[in-house]
């Protein structure tokens, strides 16, 4: 149980605490595991309705939905902690999968010649795309001082306009690719498992470990943290705020590339309108997961509990057979909710501080 | 921090553009899709035949506004539509509103300043298109309905839909005999504000509830959407996995469930699909998705130009204003003669 929500970096020794109310005490450790607490409680509920909610085909299964909106959440979550935001993830992913698509599916003309790709290097191709347009969000609000919400804002439009250039506005229907061109195996990174747990599962674990050893093991990640506390007082002591804001939105980009290739891998299918809207269930994983929006606050940990929140949550409604309207409005109950609880941590926080 | 200069940032940031759009957009014309490789923009394209247009005064323009053409079914209807104006000598505008009412708003003022001679039109809701339409009558332009009907006669000179009720018996139907008349199957259904989406489940129900054998165990909307389709088949799955067949509200909805029961290596769960697109049709071919739904989409899209050309002629449609054209259903017998949403003889 490690939701806490470090302000790692310059925060010297928290003041001796004189030996707080003990009630003060459990009432803010229920706070600050309240992600974990709120996802134990979904599942005691869906599997008091329906007995396969907890099936082991079923929790895969669900992991595997997770995974798309974990992995994208992570890559926000980066951006985030400076105090950044990111609202081009959704269509990033969008683009990166009919990058791919098209590569897989029509192979690239140039010069009067059409060249297929393996697999593999169609998704790092992807994968590429998604880093370069982070890094043209980076480019934006650190060198010509956009601001992040507008730049990336901008960016959910283009690189939407031109998923649809891609194909004309059509669908790359089958990614198989054939054996004479050799480029098969899309498939493997979305449809195909390893000891019974799907390969989108296993990537967002590698994704996660990567990224929360970053956040708390390295420079770097302390860098993020107190970007995000103080920027001034980070500038001030040396941080180069620029090379880390540019990393950060790299970062998101990648993230959401390999969240766009999954997609469109276990669909076999790229069209141009993939993961339309994603960006704001990434953005809400995070925020339930106990991330601030001002930066400085929060936990890889804690944006997959939230990922989980809410990916476990729609696939519980759904199993249970809820209408797609009240799905909605439970869904976006639980967010408002989470972030209430936020405000009260801080309270309570402070509260057992000062005494 | 403050090292560059800001010039040389603005070039970093617009190569790096360049290099993206130019990834982007390579091959993206070539592809078997592309109908006629003039335009590369399809929400936006627009193109002037030739000025020896057919005689008389006034505007020669036929603004034609559909949903996305990311749904081969309304690329059809442009590309139908746009082919059959410019045969007939007219300059046309290709528009897309993308299921938005507010768009479609702006678009149909876009024609009324471009002084369009007739716009024909797949609106974006029945009672949220109303005004729309009623605002072009009122600017002196008649307006062409295809594909979805508004709630509301005497606005439109033309309604022209494929039967929607019809198919979805035709679809039931042919899904109840495929079920053998028993078992459990789940329905997608398309977007709820969409009158189609309810149209259509209407007639699929019209059929299957009459098999008390046929039991549906769950229904869910997955809002026309591929990936949406595919996520909410898994889970149904799940609750039920000894579902036998799913009937589903359109095609890109069938082609997400077929890629999801793909993935469970439950292919012989029976699915069947509205609209009679390419890649169903494709699928049929494989033995995979089961039977379709064909809408006749070009041929609508060619009888409304065709109809707007003799109004505009004539001020007379010689037509009533609501006109249904059949639908047909396409199985492994007769898939392989369907083009381009067309069953040919």
């Amino acid at each position: 149980m490690s939701v806490t929500t470090d302000k790692s970096v310059a925060q010297p020794a928290a003041p001796a605490e004189k030996t707080p109310k003990w009630s003060s005490r459990v009432l803010l450790l229920l706070l600050k595991g309240r992600t974990l607490i709120v996802l134990v409680l979904l599942v005691i509920v869906f599997r008091a309705i329906t007995a396969n909610y907890l099936s082991q085909s079923n929790l895969i299964l669900m992991t595997k939905h997770v995974s798309i909106n974990a992995i994208l959440a992570i890559g926000v979550t980066f951006v985030i902690l400076t105090g950044g935001i990111d609202l081009s993830v959704g269509s990033i992913a969008g683009l990166a999968g009919m990058i791919s698509g098209g590569l897989l599916y029509s192979g690239l003309h140039i010069f009067g010649v059409t060249i297929f790709f393996s697999a593999a290097v169609v998704i790092l191709i992807g994968i590429a795309v998604g880093a370069g347009v982070g890094a043209i969000n980076g480019l934006l609000i650190t060198r010509l001082g956009v601001a992040p919400f507008i730049a990336t804002l901008g960016m959910l439009y283009v690189a939407r306009g031109l998923a649809d250039l891609r194909s004309n506005g059509g669908t790359f229907p089958d990614l198989s690719g054939t054996a004479a061109r050799g480029n098969t195996g899309f498939g493997i990174i979305g449809v195909n498992s390893w000891l019974g747990v799907p390969v989108a599962v296993w990537l967002m674990i590698v994704v996660a470990l990567v990224a929360a050893v970053t956040t708390t093991r390295t420079p770097f990640g302390r860098r993020v943290y107190a970007l995000g506390g103080n920027e001034r007082a980070a500038i001030l002591s040396g941080i180069r705020a620029t090379r880390i804001k540019i990393s950060v939105y790299v970062i998101s980009g990648a993230c959401a590339a390999l969240a766009g290739l999954l997609l469109t891998s276990e669909l076999g299918a790229a069209y141009p309108d993939t993961a339309t809207t994603f960006e704001l269930n990434a953005i809400a994983a995070a925020v339930l997961g106990g991330t601030s929006l001002f930066g400085g606050r929060g936990t890889i940990l804690g944006t997959i509990l939230g990922a989980f929140v809410i990916g476990f949550l729609s696939d519980g409604l759904v199993l249970v057979g809820v209408s797609s309207f009240w799905q909605l409005v439970v869904k976006g109950c639980v967010i408002v909710f989470a972030v209430v609880m936020e405000q009260a941590q801080q309270r309570v926080q402070a509260r057992v501080a000062a005494r | 921090m403050k090292s560059r200069s800001p010039r040389r940032t603005c070039g970093v940031t617009l190569g790096a553009v360049t290099a993206l759009l130019a990834l982007s957009a390579c091959g993206g014309s070539s592809d078997s899709k592309s109908s006629s490789g003039s335009t590369p923009s399809t929400t936006t394209s627009e193109s002037t035949s030739s000025t020896a247009a057919a005689g008389g005064s006034g505007s020669k323009l036929i603004v034609i506004i559909t949903p996305s053409p990311d749904n081969v079914f309304f690329k059809a209807e442009q590309v139908a539509a746009a082919a059959e104006a410019k045969k007939l000598g007219y300059s046309t505008l290709v528009l897309s509103h993308d299921d938005d009412p507010t768009k479609q708003s702006q678009e149909v003022d876009t024609a009324i300043s471009r002084k369009a001679a007739a716009i024909v039109l797949d609106n974006a809701g029945a009672d949220s298109s109303v005004t729309a339409v009623q605002k072009a009558k009122t600017a002196g332009i008649p307006s062409f309905l295809i594909d979805r009907e508004i709630n509301k006669t005497g606005v439109a000179v033309s309604q022209i839909v494929s039967n929607n009720y019809q198919g979805a018996t035709l679809g039931g139907q042919e899904f109840a005999k495929l079920m053998k008349n028993s078992g459990q199957y789940a329905e997608l259904l398309g977007k709820q504000t969409d009158n189609n989406a309810s149209i259509r489940s209407k007639g699929y129900h019209s059929v299957l509830d009459q098999y008390s054998g046929l039991k549906m165990v769950a229904q869910q909307s997955a809002n026309w959407d591929q990936t949406e389709a595919l996520n909410k088949t898994q889970t149904i799955l799940q609750a039920h996995p000894n579902i036998k067949g799913i009937i589903a509200g359109n095609d890109t909805m069938a082609l997400g469930v077929y890629a999801a029961l793909k993935a469970a290596k439950k292919t012989n769960v029976i699915v069947t699909g509205f609209d009679g697109s390419p890649d169903v049709v494709s699928s049929i071919l494989k033995g995979g998705i089961k039977a379709d739904v064909l809408q006749p989409a070009s041929q609508i899209a060619q009888m409304a130009v065709d109809q707007a050309d003799k109004y505009i002629k004539t001020k007379s449609t010689g037509s009533p204003e609501k006109q249904s054209v059949d639908c047909v259903l396409v199985t492994p017998a007769n898939a392989a003669k369907v083009k381009s949403f067309a069953v040919l003889p």
